[in-house]
């Protein structure tokens, strides 16, 4: 009895120790990460995180090295000034979410089908995957390694649901009333520079232009509710298999300081 | 009789030479950054262009301001440079680096926002949190002062402020678990005259206002340049946001003063009286924006005024002799605050701390109002300023304290699908209200400059550098500077031409008439 006592104190004390290391993560975890992958991890923006899978990798170090470097080719920014500690307890944090429980997501489609209705519905007037479609669109190459199958099945239905920031549309109403619609490639107070549907760029002044509206979160892509249950199954599933390597290795931007 | 004409004669020349010149970080002691030059002004601003461009080669955010005097302009860039220039031409007279040793780990920013001038002294501050005393003759150093460790989280980023033979100096570091102070060394000798600390020990008048010992690193940095004024002999100086920033358990109470402005003798760095603005504050909105000094009529009766955008979404007018809150009004998006009581404390409303779920909440945690200079006209007698407009959601978790570690006790982050913007707005600072405004695409960090010419020059965080209509707003001239700008321009007259200097990436510009 007496011998449990003394080995059961010691024990408490490092568990303790370990639920507050992994609150901090937690709460690393929420301030930093949750925006892309969602408060609980199961994505957004950034892939899912509780599916335990991931193209990058799953160690420690294959962790650290993601959070502090980035992802290139990715919207994954370098984490570069996370101090040491709250490296270690937002891995920890990170790798708990799946929970060494395998919760693999398993796409119920037909990959080999899917790429058909990719084509069937000339999805690469807009998208690019690898060197082929049109750079109008987000590109699809790696799209599965950074999606959870839900986003995509929502992106595909409802694309309006998120339209992150680069992919917003804006639509120029010249003065003789010509209207041109595309996604906003810059903008400032006095002007703002278009991609058309051409792949084109189409660059105003303000003042020289009737109107220029912001389509903000409705998207530019056409919302495709009405294509049938397995169609749509099969798309994701070609979606979710596309793992390759990005061509548009974006630069990573470290976070800005505020005083 | 003659003797009280060369001493008239003397007065005068001094006057005008500061008129034309730029002597202080502000311009002025009041912080008003108005100039009586009017070469330069609404009817042929359109013509103005490029005078010259001095290329510092200086990485980094260029957010000195320039000061010009007898002739010479100087300037410091990012890291510890200093330059002294042929402001006519921009051509180099010298070029002095400080070299922060190896092995330092800087808190707050290599960024530094300009110098301090008294007879043939510079002074300038450095991110290692020294004061360097230079001979404006050379660029020699002449002596140089620790103000406080890095090793314990200061640094410093701001212009000096030079009072009579003193000079006084604040630190950075209020996300690093610093006591946040100003100080006062003598001009000669560089040797410490006095220290006020930010935040009061156990037992001193404000003392009370902190749990336990967390007054020991409750920041309360002082990283924006004071106001004086000569007449009531009492410089003003905004304190910075308390720490852990986000995270308030651990410092239960109000946390005096930070929040706050504080009125100090310059002599003795004695207390005279402190309004917070932000009691107990948690969002990390410093009150170091500047108190901005005139005066005018006030409900009857010619005041001593004190006025301040803050950061906190409101603006403020006090009484500066005596620190009396007049009144104070939202001037963006808030939902803090449910107003104030006949002393001025605001009213917080309830659920707006930040928590571990994140809360939602405006302004976000960079402002509102922040750095950027504000201004003052008195033809127009309108106030003029830049701010943010965002919202945030703030996240918190109990830090740990490391010295001279971050102690932010948490994050925040933009709104999903909420842009922000810029704002540039013209207040009546007797009634806060609002009398014409312009906005910017980005949220920015440009601050203002105002002129006898009828003109508001600022720019934005696209790069465009701008002249307004004072009175009625409307944009009169702009160009486009490739970077986005991140301090205030300044106005100067040389060999009877007005100049006007706005810094852009790395490269000094300044724009006169054909």
């Amino acid at each position: 009895m007496r011998g449990l006592l003394v080995f059961l104190v010691p024990f408490l004390v490092y568990a303790q120790g370990a639920k507050s290391d992994l609150d901090q993560g937690r709460a690393v975890f929420r301030s930093n990460c949750a925006f892309c992958h969602g408060m609980t991890g199961q994505g957004g923006r950034g892939p899912n995180l509780v599916s335990g899978q991931s193209t990058h990798g799953r160690t420690d170090a294959d962790l650290k090295r993601i959070i502090t470097k980035g992802v290139p080719g990715s919207s994954m920014p370098s984490f570069s000034d996370i101090e040491d500690k709250e490296l270690a307890r937002l891995v920890l944090f990170v790798k708990a979410l799946s929970g060494g429980v395998a919760t693999k997501e398993t796409p119920s489609g037909n990959a080999a089908n899917g790429r058909r209705v990719y084509a069937r519905h000339a999805c690469s007037a807009c998208h690019r995957i690898g060197d082929e479609g049109s750079v109008y669109g987000p590109e699809l190459t790696r799209i599965g390694a950074g999606r959870s199958l839900a986003y995509l099945r929502e992106a595909i239905v409802n694309p309006s649901a998120d339209v992150p920031p680069e992919w917003e549309g804006v639509e120029v109403v010249e003065k003789d009333g010509t209207e041109v619609r595309g996604v906003r490639v810059n903008e400032d107070t006095f002007t703002v520079q278009l991609r058309d549907p051409s792949q084109k760029f189409r660059m105003f002044d303000k003042s020289e232009v009737k109107e220029v509206r912001h389509l903000g979160a409705t998207s530019l892509m056409p919302a495709y509710d009405g294509m049938p249950k397995e169609m749509l199954e099969d798309l994701v599933s070609y979606l979710y298999s596309l793992r390759g390597q990005g061509a548009d290795a974006k630069a990573i931007q470290p976070r800005k300081g505020v005083q | 009789m003659r003797f009280a004409l060369c001493m008239l004669a003397t007065c005068l020349a001094v006057k005008v030479q500061a008129q034309e010149g730029w002597t202080t970080y502000w311009g002025d002691y009041g912080g008003t950054r108005y100039r009586t030059l009017d070469q330069i002004n609404t009817a042929n601003v359109n013509d103005l262009r490029l005078a010259w461009i001095f290329q510092t080669g200086v990485p980094g955010r260029f957010q000195t301001v320039p000061l010009v005097v007898d002739g010479i302009m100087y300037l410091t860039a990012a890291g510890g440079h200093a330059f002294a220039i042929d402001p006519a031409s921009g051509r180099q007279l010298w070029h002095y680096e400080y070299k922060v040793p190896q092995g330092v780990k800087i808190c707050c920013g290599t960024q530094n926002r300009g110098l301090a001038k008294i007879d043939d002294r510079l002074f300038m501050t450095t991110p290692d949190a020294h004061v360097v005393a230079l001979d404006a003759k050379s660029g020699r150093v002449l002596w140089d002062v620790e103000i406080a460790s890095w090793k314990n989280g200061y640094g410093a980023t701001m212009a000096p402020l030079a009072i009579k033979d003193r000079v006084l100096v604040g630190v950075s570091g209020g996300e690093y678990g610093i006591r946040g102070l100003i100080d006062a060394y003598d001009a000669v000798t560089g040797k410490r005259v006095w220290r006020f600390w930010t935040i009061p020990e156990k037992g001193e008048p404000g003392g009370d206002t902190w749990l336990a010992d967390s007054w020991k690193r409750g920041g309360g940095p002082t990283w924006m340049t004071g106001t004086y004024d000569p007449g009531l002999n009492l410089t003003y100086w905004g304190i910075g946001n308390p720490g852990p920033d986000l995270f308030g358990k651990e410092r239960l109470g109000d946390n005096l003063y930070t929040g706050s402005v504080v009125a100090l003798d310059p002599d003795t760095g004695k207390l005279k009286w402190h309004y917070q603005f932000t009691p107990h504050d948690t969002h990390d909105w410093d009150a170091t924006e500047t108190p901005v000094l005139f005066d005018a009529e006030y409900k009857g009766r010619k005041r001593n005024l004190l006025a301040q955008a803050n950061r906190n979404a409101f603006f403020y007018l006090l009484d500066r002799e005596t620190g009396e809150f007049l009144f104070a009004k939202a001037y963006g998006r808030q939902n803090w605050n449910d107003g104030f009581d006949e002393k001025g404390r605001p009213k917080a409303k309830p659920n707006t701390e930040p928590s571990p779920e994140g809360t939602p909440l405006c302004p976000g945690l960079a402002g509102g109002a922040n750095w950027m200079a504000p201004s003052y006209n008195p033809q127009t007698g309108l106030f003029y300023f830049t701010y943010l407009e965002q919202c945030d959601v703030y996240f918190s978790a109990p830090p740990e304290f490391i010295d001279g570690k971050p102690y932010w006790g948490s994050m925040s982050r933009g709104v999903t699908d909420d842009h922000g913007w810029g704002m540039l707005k013209a207040l009546d600072p007797l009634t806060g209200d609002a009398k014409w405004e312009f906005r910017f695409f980005h949220p920015g960090w440009a601050g203002t400059l105002a002129t006898s010419g009828g003109l508001l020059f600022t720019g934005d965080e696209d790069g465009y550098f701008m002249a307004f209509d004072a009175t009625s707003g409307k944009l009169l001239w702009k160009v486009s500077t490739g970077s986005a700008l991140a301090t205030s321009p300044i106005t100067y007259r040389l060999n009877g031409k007005q100049y006007v200097t706005m810094p852009s990436g790395a490269a000094l510009l300044t724009f006169a008439l054909p």
